[in-house]
């Protein structure tokens, strides 16, 4: 952890500058205008948010670095994963437990291989038509959204029961809170330091990480680069796809949340830098507590919490033109 | 036959002595025989109204109750308005190489910006937008790199569309909302366009999602209820001065409302053409074959996608006002900025040939008309289609082709390890057992438990298949499969038909025609020097 | 069959729509170096990509070790025995010097046996082995690159202009290293640099615009002034 500090590059550290301080600011204007204990749900909200997004950007980095691909239908799979996990979650005859590792492990399971399928049978054959991949994933979201509409009708699923084990509350900030939702952070941190330990520390990881470099090169040297491919491709599905389910005893599930997580992804994957890990990880954090305080602020000033809809756009807008390769990227 | 009528109408223009006429004659001899598929189409398009009355014997105007003519123009309409919408993603898509995935806010920004502004204004709206103007001219001054001229040019034109767009009293005219529709759609283009247009590709298709989406989220919210009607959308039965009101039991503004559309297509594709043949277009078709290129040799590629970028907008823009007048409760919804209008197009484009003109014509009159012509037909699954298959043996048909079409190498390869393995094995239990036979058993032992499992894991899949198969007997609307029917076409172009059915077609044609032209060099050429190709 | 480790027979490759090669010829016998000559652009690394497989030819023949190789995939290539070194030194930037040895493997160990040689042919990288490959300088990072392709039992190396933007030192050390692994291993060079190609080889091909259109012994081509002259420019 020391090494990583010690070896940043000028540009990252000015990033992890500008990301501490736009974070500070945040919470001091909350906690200025909120109050103490609002700032700090908020502040809480907005970081379970943020691991929220991560599962679906982090999928949605992972690829593009490696597959030059823009998902699109990194949402959907959110969406599936969601729909599936709530009809297992309602559908089974046990406990609750035992019904949420199911849903989590028919869900994960369903859209990996949802995944598979797509890049093989897909996205593959289409590695010379790049353009035609980034529209073949914008197509497919749309018509897999309509397949969930179909199938499981356009009302919104209300939230279910956590699991029994995390049936419980805890006071946080004078609010009353399922330990359900320490689950989701504790869920989301989980991921982060697994994807960041598959990166770093197996041969697999080595091969993805220099393969986000030169794929070609490391085809040369006598690794199947396409089977790699695939096996990204899925896990960036598998980790939306559980980000979805984590959502269903918190939010339930929603036609809109596909398209919703979709487009925060995007924007953690533009200020992170597109590709880069850590940038993700960061980006994430930083885009759910934006999100939440823009949430609190537009509801307590203007009564119209949609607005917040618009604090994520700006963020946007201001890091395309102030650095355009995002804050960890590289400079293209 | 063609070349025929040709000759004989150019011999023909050359009587005339009179050589100004003769010129005249000359070129509209040429208009009309280099574009008489259009000019046909366009005479049906225009009489279709009377066409559908003749065929179905009902009035093109009745009183009530309103009959098949009637109808089939709104249908008309409504295609012809999303036809606009079509062409103009293909100019950004297929000419420009420029993908956004937003362009349904250009749609929907045509009805609710238009009716926004019509409830919504109050003169004091003039004040505020000159000092808009000025304070955009200040900010350029501070921020580009523009000159004094340049933004004396700025300034002026911001204060004159103000002052035109925007009346110091009184209400505000229909016109007048159009106009600052469009204003509105080219302001967006801009800013979209200065955000993320000087990077990669990929940018621009994520930001204009995001902004699209955002703008579906708050027009959707009922917060803003009193201003967008949330859900509801916003009506205007009203508003509308009479001529623009296809409302059926209008005398005479129906049918004109209708001309006015087909006006507005012609315009809307001509526009197309010029803009693609002027130098811009060529430029434009530069960059998408090769932007570096493009950059290298000195052009702007910058400028040339911004420009591009906004004149499709604005096209889409009053596609979309054009598409809620003909709408059948006369209501914008949210829906229209939706993605659904940003996929329709994109798959209109793709099906009828992304970077033809007539494609996206094609393909959305086709699906569109042919949609609201099913619409309403039912089907079962034991339903025969063209006498030899069923719904269902069709479907079976078409799902294991198309799974064996797109995953025949891996299939292929798999198929091929299986053999490989199962003869190592053998090969590997025959040493294991030399000589006492009993390695057969051991083959057997082993690959019947394997047999036996995947029998165990198809019976299971397959009955819960059989299972969900009692919906057999259900009757189905066309309607309900209509996206799935899509959904499958969309893939199956965007992986076999790259180039659409209208580029498909061209390629093809013009193949054969280099192949004929081939042919006959090297008939007449004389032989032995051939080999230079 | 034949005596050569290496056939190129005849091949067209395409990229896009570009006819890039239009007919190229290279017989590598086992055991030599054999030199790629010829113009800037002439298709020189074209040549070497297609036979490793990352632009495969459209027609004509490549046979290694006696097999069909053309049309298979990249990868089955590279693991049939065949090490690439591409141009401009394409290393990864962010994986250190130990990991971009470590990701050449193909079975477990290959490092563990290769290490020492490859120490003894490069000593620098035992002292950067900790580093990010990005932040070697121009030299080592050839010298990782070479190496890379050393840590798997290769029977044929590809090696793209190895000398390109180095210092005359720097060269010597390479055509040292280049000379010692030729013991080992078959390497099929592309250089630029006549002098170096000319003390290293012993056979050489000259590619002019996509078309092989000349081969033989290097001892006969240096004789030949006139030759050079019209190929290489070089007098
Ligand atoms: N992606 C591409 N698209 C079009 N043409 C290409 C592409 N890559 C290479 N070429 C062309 O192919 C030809 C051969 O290129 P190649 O890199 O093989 O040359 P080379 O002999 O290695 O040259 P150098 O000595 O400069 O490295 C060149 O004319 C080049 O312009
Ligand atoms: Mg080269």
């Amino acid at each position: 952890m020391l090494t990583y500090f010690a070896n940043l590059s000028p540009q990252h550290r000015r990033s992890w500058g500008l990301v501490v301080a736009y974070v500070a600011l945040l919470l001091a204007v909350s906690y200025v205008d909120f109050g103490y204990n609002t700032a700090g749900q908020t502040a809480f909200r907005g970081i379970l948010l943020g691991m929220l997004v991560f599962m679906v950007a982090s999928g949605l980095s992972l690829i593009f670095g490696l597959l030059d691909v823009l998902n699109f239908a990194q949402g959907a799979f959110l969406l599936i994963g969601a729909y599936v996990g709530y009809d297992v979650y309602t559908s089974l005859d046990a406990g609750t437990t035992v019904r949420f590792l199911a849903a989590i492990v028919s869900g994960v399971v369903f859209v990996g291989v949802l995944g598979a399928i797509m890049e093989t049978g897909l996205i593959r054959p289409l590695y010379d038509r790049p353009v035609f991949q980034i529209v073949l994933t914008f197509g497919l979201a749309a018509v897999l959204l309509d397949l969930v509409e179909r199938y499981y009708g356009p009302d919104p699923k209300q939230p279910l029961d956590p699991p029994g084990f995390l049936d419980n509350n805890f006071t946080l900030f004078d609010q009353s809170l399922s330990y359900y939702r320490l689950f989701i952070i504790f869920l989301g941190l989980t991921m982060m330091v697994g994807v960041f330990l598959l990166l770093n520390r197996t041969r697999i990881g080595i091969i993805i990480r220099a393969g986000v470099q030169d794929s070609e090169m490391v085809q040369a040297l006598g690794i199947n680069v396409r089977l790699i491919f695939t096996l990204v491709f899925v896990l960036g599905a598998a980790l939306a796809a559980l980000g979805g389910i984590a959502l269903v005893p918190y939010q339930g599930a929603t036609l809109e949340m596909g398209n919703q997580f979709l487009i925060l992804a995007i924007v953690v994957i533009v200020i992170g830098g597109m590709g880069s890990y850590e940038g993700t990880a960061i980006a994430s954090i930083v885009v759910g507590l934006t999100r939440a305080v823009a949430e609190q602020l537009s509801l307590e000033h203007f009564d119209a919490p949609v607005l917040a809809e618009t604090s994520i756009l700006l963020l946007m807008i201001v890091v395309l033109l102030v650095q355009p390769s995002g804050l960890f990227g590289r400079e293209e | 036959m063609m070349s025929m009528i040709e000759r004989t109408i150019y011999a023909n223009t050359q009587k005339i002595k009179d050589p100004t006429l003769r010129g005249l004659a000359e070129s509209a001899a040429r208009l009309v025989l280099e574009n008489w598929a259009y000019l046909l189409f366009v005479i049906v398009l225009w009489r279709f109204p009377y066409i559908v009355a003749d065929l179905t014997d009902t009035e093109v105007q009745p009183r009530r109750p309103t009959g098949d003519s009637v109808f089939w123009q709104s249908e008309m309409a409504r295609a012809l308005a999303l036809t606009c919408l079509a062409m103009s993603y293909n100019l950004l898509f297929g000419f420009s190489g420029v993908i956004s995935f937003g362009h349904a806010l250009f749609f929907g920004a045509g009805g609710y910006v238009t009716f926004i502004v019509l409830n919504e204004y109050d003169a004091s709206y003039q004040q505020g937008a000159l000092i808009v103007v000025i304070g955009i001219t200040l900010i350029l001054a501070l921020f580009s790199r523009m000159n004094v001229r340049q933004l004396l040019i700025i300034a002026l034109i911001g204060v004159l569309l103000t002052l035109l767009l925007m009346p110091g009293e009184g209400t505000l005219s229909f016109y007048q909302a159009i106009g600052l529709a469009v204003v509105a759609s080219i302001a967006v283009s801009l800013i979209s366009g200065v955000v993320t247009l000087r990077l990669r590709g990929i940018y621009f298709a994520m930001f204009t999602l995001a902004l699209a989406e955002m703008f579906w989220v708050l027009a959707k919210s009922g917060t803003f209820r009193d201003i967008t009607g949330a859900e509801d959308g916003l009506g205007f039965r009203d508003i509308l001065p009479e001529s623009f009101n296809p409302t059926p039991t209008f005398d005479g503004s129906r049918l004109d409302m209708y001309r006015l559309t087909v006006v507005f297509f012609v315009i809307v594709f001509i526009a197309i053409r010029r803009y693609l043949n002027s130098p811009v277009g060529r430029v434009m078709i530069a960059i998408r074959e090769n932007e570096e290129r493009a950059r290298t040799i000195g052009y702007n590629t910058f400028y040339y996608k911004v420009l591009t970028m906004t004149f499709a907008g604005v096209i889409a823009t009053l596609s979309g006002l054009l598409f809620v007048i003909w709408a059948t409760d006369k209501r914008v919804h949210p829906e229209a900025l939706s993605l659904k209008y940003t996929v329709d197009p994109l798959l209109n484009s793709l099906i009828g040939g992304i970077g033809t003109l007539t494609g996206p014509v094609i393909a959305t009159l086709g699906l569109s008309l042919g949609e609201t012509y099913l619409r309403n037909e039912t089907f079962t699954l034991d339903t025969g289609l063209f006498g030899i298959l069923t719904v269902w043996q069709l479907a079976v048909v078409l799902v294991v082709g198309l799974v064996w079409w797109l995953f025949r190498r891996p299939l292929q390869t798999g198929l091929r390890r299986v053999v490989d393995m199962v003869r190592r094995d053998t090969a590997r239990a025959a040493t294991f057992a030399s000589g006492t036979h009993g390695h057969w058993a051991l083959i057997l032992g082993y690959y019947g438990l394997v047999v036996l499992l995947l029998l165990a894991v198809g019976l299971v899949i397959g009955s819960e298949i059989a299972h969900n198969l009692e919906f057999k007997g259900d009757v189905y609307n066309v309607s309900d499969l209509w996206e799935l029917f899509l959904g499958i076409l969309f893939v199956v172009v965007v992986m076999a038909l790259p180039h659409g059915i209208v580029g498909t077609w061209n390629t093809f044609w013009a193949n054969r025609r280099v192949r004929r032209l081939e042919q006959s060099a090297q008939q007449s050429a004389p032989k032995g020097n051939n080999s230079a190709s | 069959m034949t005596d050569y480790i290496l056939e190129v027979q005849n091949i067209h490759t395409f990229i896009g729509e570009f006819h890039i090669l239009e007919g190229v010829t290279v017989q590598v016998p086992p055991g030599s170096i054999t030199v790629l000559l010829g113009r800037n652009g002439a298709g020189k690394t074209t040549t070497l990509r297609s036979i490793i497989g990352l632009t495969p030819p459209r027609s004509g023949q490549i046979i290694f070790k006696g097999e069909v190789i053309q049309g298979r995939r990249a990868y089955h290539i590279a693991r049939m025995g065949i090490g690439y070194v591409p141009e401009n030194r394409i290393i990864f930037r962010d994986l250190t010097v130990a990991q971009n040895l470590q990701i050449a493997e193909r079975q477990k160990g290959d490092l563990d046996r290769k290490a020492d040689f490859i120490f003894t042919l490069f000593p620098d990288l035992k002292r950067l082995y900790t580093l990010p490959g990005g932040n070697l300088s121009g030299g080592q990072q050839q010298m990782l690159a070479v190496a890379r392709a050393l840590v798997p039992d290769n029977d044929l190396l590809l090696i793209d202009e190895p000398s390109e933007g180095l210092a005359p030192v720097i060269i010597e050390q390479m055509m040292e290293a280049i000379r010692q692994l030729s013991s080992h291993t078959t390497v099929l060079l592309v250089e630029q640099n006549f002098q170096v190609a000319s003390r290293l080889a012993e056979r050489y091909v000259i590619i002019e615009e996509g078309l092989s259109v000349h081969a033989g012994l290097i001892a006969d081509l240096v004789q030949d002034r006139d030759l050079i002259k019209t190929y290489l420019g070089v007098a």
